[in-house]
């Protein structure tokens, strides 16, 4: 299935940890040159070559065009900068990525933090090109670079009664302009959720870069989640905060306009937005007068149907 | 305040009531219509390049903010020549009141065309189950008979009715106030806009009516207003 390439930096040379915990301190003491090149005026969240410096295993094409770079890069929903599709684009600069941490926590045997940069220490990155349907009927074909959340969700030892995982985005009102607006009509900080067999389910990644490249701010750097088979907005971007929890957490969408959007809001084209048709999308970038396409159950991911088997789909969308 | 005020006219500005000025505002108001146009060839030339990723969607938006915008300008007019005693700026109202319908109209259109696709399943389920759809639609088909109305014969044939008849504008101007609400996810923001302007232009009518009632009662003859 998945063939690994041969990657430039075998495990062996990763940084040890205790000098990861002093290069915290003191930046400047780095022994890995490689993770450290690309900071400097960087507007990643990871150095800029992070993710060709570690490799990654190619995705395997499926058989669809891949989205424009600058149109997924350019056209956003991330509101903590404003509700425009460009304005991610234009403001997200600001925000600083360098260093990021981790927290998790709820009922998992070993809490905790970590820093992004452990995380991907002993991780192998793989391209995984997806399709994205947003919940706005419009959809794109992404190459993202990440690893199965179940990777990560593993090494904390989630309890017996976990039953569900809540995401918390990072909450920077200094940083990010669509928090401090007084018209927004949503709750910061942004909380996604996902059952926690949803979320180790392989097709579940965490992203941490996109195109080849580490994820741009606007796209959710440094460390954002990627759940294809669900509308755009359940996959969370730039994660501070992972829970384990036993009750369904409230997210953020739900919250705000329950019948609008429900919890588990998985791609569906016989359930309608009370706003408009999810029967069909516009694959982006498109013309004035483009055909729309027809929409798939799962967003055409049909292998994940076994999570929800006996669940009625209309009610719990 | 003294209720004896006197009527003090307001500035000439003789050539506002030419032809030209009619022109002028034509023109200045057909501008959004043009630059729109503009995109829209840019983007039949080179997609992407006019109207951005979604532009069948950034054509309906941006037609209908203009034709919001331009018809509470519409309403602003009957304000401004009251406020200002500029009675000859009424002479003007028609032309914003006919480009308010043409940015409508042309805002229905461009649903048609580029969202439905033409589609007439998904014109009729849309037209049917959408709320602020239906609510849009209702205060375009408000405007039709003020459209066709507008001219000055209607207006000498319906009398004082095509004054009552008019008002219907504001049935409009708030459905489409609430078409523009029901569509907002995030931000309150252009509900809050709008909103307040609408508001404002209200209030300003209050006053006027109040004004003028005050003033009936001594000795003024009842110099009628607009609506």
């Amino acid at each position: 299935m998945l063939i690994k390439t041969n990657r430039e930096i075998p495990s062996s040379e990763i940084t040890p940890e205790s000098v990861y915990v002093s290069r915290r301190k003191f930046m400047g003491q780095s022994a890995s040159a490689a993770v450290l090149a690309g900071i400097a005026g960087s507007a990643y969240g990871l150095p800029e070559n992070f993710v060709s410096e570690q490799g990654f295993a190619k995705g395997e094409p499926i058989g669809e065009k891949i989205t424009p770079e600058e149109y997924a890069t350019r056209y956003n929903n991330f509101y903590e900068f404003g509700t425009g599709k460009e304005d991610p684009s234009k403001k997200a600069h600001v925000l600083t990525t360098e260093p990021w941490s981790l927290e998790v926590g709820g009922r998992v045997g070993k809490p905790g933090k970590i820093e992004l940069e452990d995380v991907l220490k002993d991780i192998d990155l793989e391209e995984r090109i997806y399709r994205l349907r947003c919940v706005e009927a419009w959809s794109m074909v992404v190459p993202w670079i990440g690893f199965p959340v179940k990777k990560l969700l593993e090494r904390f030892e989630p309890l017996g009664d976990a039953k569900y995982v809540k995401f918390t985005t990072l909450y920077r009102p200094k940083e990010m302009p669509g928090i401090r607006s007084i018209f927004s009509s949503v709750d910061f900080p942004y909380v996604e959720g996902l059952r926690l067999d949803e979320a180790n389910h392989p097709l579940a990644i965490f992203s941490i870069g996109m195109y080849g490249k580490v994820l741009p701010n606007q796209n959710g750097a440094p460390f954002r989640l990627v759940v294809p088979w669900k509308y755009g907005f359940k996959s969370i971007k730039s994660i501070v905060k992972i829970e384990l929890t036993e009750r369904e957490p409230r997210t953020t969408w739900n919250k705000s306009a329950p019948h609008e959007y429900g919890f588990y809001a998985n791609v569906n084209p016989n359930v309608d937005h009370p706003r408009w048709s999810q029967a069909q999308e516009r694959r982006l970038p498109t013309t004035i007068f483009g055909r729309k396409i027809e929409t798939r159950m799962f967003n055409g991911y049909d292998e994940v149907a076994s999570l929800y088997e006996g669940m009625n789909l209309k009610r719990k969308y | 305040m003294n209720a004896v005020r006197p009527s003090r006219p307001g500035p000439r500005l003789a050539w506002l009531r030419s032809r030209t000025a009619k022109w002028i505002v034509g023109i200045l108001l057909s501008i959004p219509f043009l630059l729109l146009l503009n995109d829209v060839r840019i983007e039949l030339v080179q997609p992407g390049a006019g109207l951005g990723p979604d532009p069948g969607e950034e054509l309906v938006d941006r037609l209908g903010t203009w034709s919001i915008r331009v018809l509470y300008l519409t309403l602003l007019v009957s304000s401004v020549s009251r406020i200002f005693r500029v009675p000859v700026l009424i002479q003007h109202r028609r032309t914003f009141g006919l480009w308010a319908f043409t940015y409508v109209v042309l805002h229905l259109a461009a649903y048609f065309s580029a969202l439905a696709g033409f589609d007439f399943n998904v014109v009729l389920s849309d037209f049917t189950k959408r709320p602020y759809i239906i609510v849009g639609l209702s205060a375009l088909c408000l405007l039709i008979p003020l459209a066709i109305t507008s001219t000055r014969g209607w207006q000498r044939r319906l009398g004082v009715n095509w004054r009552r008849l008019h008002r219907i504008v504001y049935v409009a101007a708030l459905l489409a106030l609430i078409h523009l609400w029901m569509q907002e996810k995030a931000t309150f923001f252009d509900t809050f806009l709008y909103g307040s302007i609408l508001l404002i232009l209200f209030i300003e009518r209050l006053v006027d009516i109040v004004r003028r009632k005050r003033k009936k009662s001594p000795t003024a003859k009842a110099v009628e207003g607009t609506t």
